[in-house]
C-alpha cells in the first residue's frame, strides 16, 4: 500500500515528462494520511492533477512549498483542553523546521449509522483559534476531506505565484537515500530543504564547507534558516552535555 | 477616546486596554448584549467599514449570513479594508445552512486573495464568544500564547549524536567516539581516511570518507 501512490507518480512522470514542466505543481504528504486522509490524497491526484509525493515527513501532514507545511486537524481535536498540548507541542516541531504554518480544520467525515453529531462550540475551541491567529499560523476550515484537497492546491498554487513552489525533484535516487536521511536529522531542515540539500550540492563534504549565504543562494531558503544549518554543522559536542536518556 | 472621524481616515482607533469599540450599528443587538455582560463595550459611530476593534493593531468585520446571500458588496467592503488599513483584520462570517454553500468561495477570497483572518460562527450569540476570546488572547503577556513560547536554547548534543548515527555503519559507540575526537559536525565531514582510521576501523574509516564525499 505504501509504495504504490509513490511508484505509480514515479511511473507517471518518467512517461509524460513532466519533470521537465516547471509549472506543475507538487505537494509532499506524509505517508500515514494514505491511512486517514486517503480521499485527499486522492482528489488532489485524479481531480487536480497534482504530483503528490508520499513520504515520511516526521511531524506534518503535507508540504505545499518551500516554506508552508500543512497540518489537517479534526474539528473534535480542536473542543477539547485534553488536545491542547500535544497540538501545541506538534506547532513548535512544524515551527523550527518551517517558516509557515497553516492549519486545516476538517470536520468529521460521519460513520455509517451515525445519526447527524451536533457540533458545540466551546470556549476552548475558540481560545485555540484565537492563539492559533495571534501566533501568525494560518486557519482554513474544510467539510470533508475532498474540500481539504482543494485547500490545499490553492495554497500551492499561491504559493507558487510567490516563486516559493518546491522546484527539485521529490525522489532521491537509491544510494543518495541515506544522505537525505543525514540532512533529514537537523532539527531545522525539513524535507523541501533536505531534498535540496541533496540536488543542489555534489556532497555532505561540500554542504559542510559552504558558507551560510552559499547554503541560501542553493537552496533558496531563508537566510536565518541557513545560519541555523550552519551553526549546527559547527556546533561543538560536548559528550558530557549529553542527556542521560538517548531519545 | 477614539476621535468621530471614520476609521478609514485615520487609520485606526485609540482602543482602551481591555475595552472593545465597537460601531453603532450593533446598539442593541445579540452580539452586543453577549459581549457587554463580560466586557466592556463602547459603541460609537464613524467605525466606517470596521464593526469592532479589540486593540490598536486589530479590529473584527462582520460579514451576516444575509450580506453573503445579498451578492459581492462584502466584498467591496473587505477590499476596501485592506486597502485603507496597516491593521490586522478577522473577517467574521456567519456559517448558517443557508449561508453554508457560499463559504468556500469566500474563504477563498478572504484568506487566499486578501491575506487576512477568517472565522465562521453559526450565530451572532457564538459571534460573541468568540470576539471576547479574541480580546483574551490579545491581553494576555505574549509567552503565555500556546505557539509563541520559546523554548529555552535547546543543547543539540542529542541532535547531533542522532545525525552523525545516520552515517551507514555507525552506531551510538563509534558515533561517540567520531564525535569526542573530531569536535563537531563540520570537522567530522572533513577528516581524511588515515584521521578516520585512528578512532574507528579501516573499512569503516573509508565508508565514512565516502558517505561524505560521494558526488552524484
Amino acid at each position: 500500500h505504501m509504495s504504490a501512490p509513490a511508484s505509480s507518480s514515479l511511473a507517471t512522470r518518467l512517461f509524460s515528462g513532466s519533470l521537465k514542466n516547471e509549472n506543475a505543481l507538487c505537494i509532499l504528504a506524509d505517508s500515514r494520511e494514505i491511512a486517514s486522509g486517503p480521499d485527499v490524497i486522492s482528489t488532489l491526484k485524479a481531480v487536480h492533477g497534482i504530483k503528490v509525493q508520499v513520504c515520511s515527513l516526521g511531524g506534518c501532514d503535507y508540504i505545499v512549498s518551500n516554506r508552508l507545511a500543512v497540518e489537517r486537524k479534526c474539528q473534535a481535536e480542536l473542543l477539547s483542553y485534553g488536545h491542547r498540548s500535544k497540538v501545541a507541542q506538534k506547532v513548535q516541531q512544524m515551527k523550527s523546521k518551517f517558516d509557515r504554518i497553516c492549519i486545516i480544520v476538517e470536520k468529521e467525515r460521519l460513520k455509517a449509522g451515525d445519526t447527524k453529531r451536533v457540533f458545540h462550540r466551546t470556549k476552548q475551541y475558540d481560545g485555540i483559534l484565537s492563539a492559533f491567529i495571534r501566533s501568525g499560523i494560518r486557519v482554513l476550515f474544510s467539510s470533508c476531506q475532498e474540500e481539504t484537497a482543494d485547500l490545499l492546491k490553492e495554497l500551492a498554487l499561491v504559493e507558487q505565484r510567490k516563486k516559493v513552489a518546491i522546484a527539485v525533484p521529490t525522489e532521491v535516487e537509491r544510494h543518495k537515500q541515506d544522505v537525505l536521511r543525514f540532512y533529514l536529522s537537523i532539527p531545522s531542515v525539513g524535507y523541501p530543504l533536505a531534498l535540496a540539500l541533496c540536488h543542489s550540492f555534489t556532497s555532505i563534504k561540500e554542504v559542510a564547507n559552504s558558507s551560510p549565504d552559499k547554503i541560501a543562494a542553493c537552496t533558496q531558503v531563508s537566510q536565518q534558516k541557513a545560519e541555523e544549518v550552519y551553526q549546527y554543522l559547527h556546533y561543538g559536542f560536548d559528550a558530557q552535555m549529553l542527556p542521560e536518556t538517548i531519545p | 477616546m477614539a476621535s468621530k472621524t471614520t476609521a478609514v481616515r485615520t487609520g485606526s482607533v485609540n482602543v482602551p486596554y481591555g475595552h472593545i469599540i465597537g460601531s453603532e450599528k450593533w446598539k442593541g443587538s445579540q452580539i452586543a448584549q453577549g459581549i457587554q455582560g463580560k466586557v466592556k463595550l463602547i459603541l460609537e459611530d464613524g467605525l466606517g467599514v470596521v464593526d469592532f476593534h479589540l486593540s490598536n493593531r486589530s479590529c473584527v468585520l462582520y460579514i451576516s449570513e444575509a450580506d453573503l446571500v445579498a451578492g459581492n458588496g462584502f466584498k467591496r467592503r473587505l477590499a476596501c479594508f485592506r486597502n485603507a488599513f496597516n491593521l490586522q483584520g478577522i473577517v467574521i462570517v456567519e456559517k448558517t445552512p443557508i449561508s453554508d454553500q457560499y463559504f468556500p468561495a469566500v474563504q477563498k477570497f478572504v484568506v487566499l486573495e486578501l491575506g487576512m483572518t477568517l472565522l465562521p460562527v453559526a450565530n451572532q450569540g457564538e459571534a460573541a464568544q468568540l470576539i471576547i476570546q479574541l480580546l483574551c488572547e490579545q491581553m494576555k503577556d505574549r509567552s503565555s500564547n500556546l505557539f509563541l513560547t520559546k523554548k529555552p536554547p535547546k543543547l543539540l548534543e542529542a541532535s547531533v549524536f542522532q545525525t552523525v548515527q545516520q552515517i551507514p555503519g555507525v552506531g551510538k559507540t563509534k558515533a561517540l567516539l567520531l564525535l569526542q575526537h573530531f569536535g563537531n559536525l563540520h570537522l567530522l565531514c572533513n577528516a581524511s581516511v588515515p584521521e578516520l582510521e585512528g578512532v574507528v576501523g579501516q573499512s569503516l574509516a573509508q565508508q565514512i570518507h565516502a558517505f561524505f564525499t560521494q558526488t552524484k
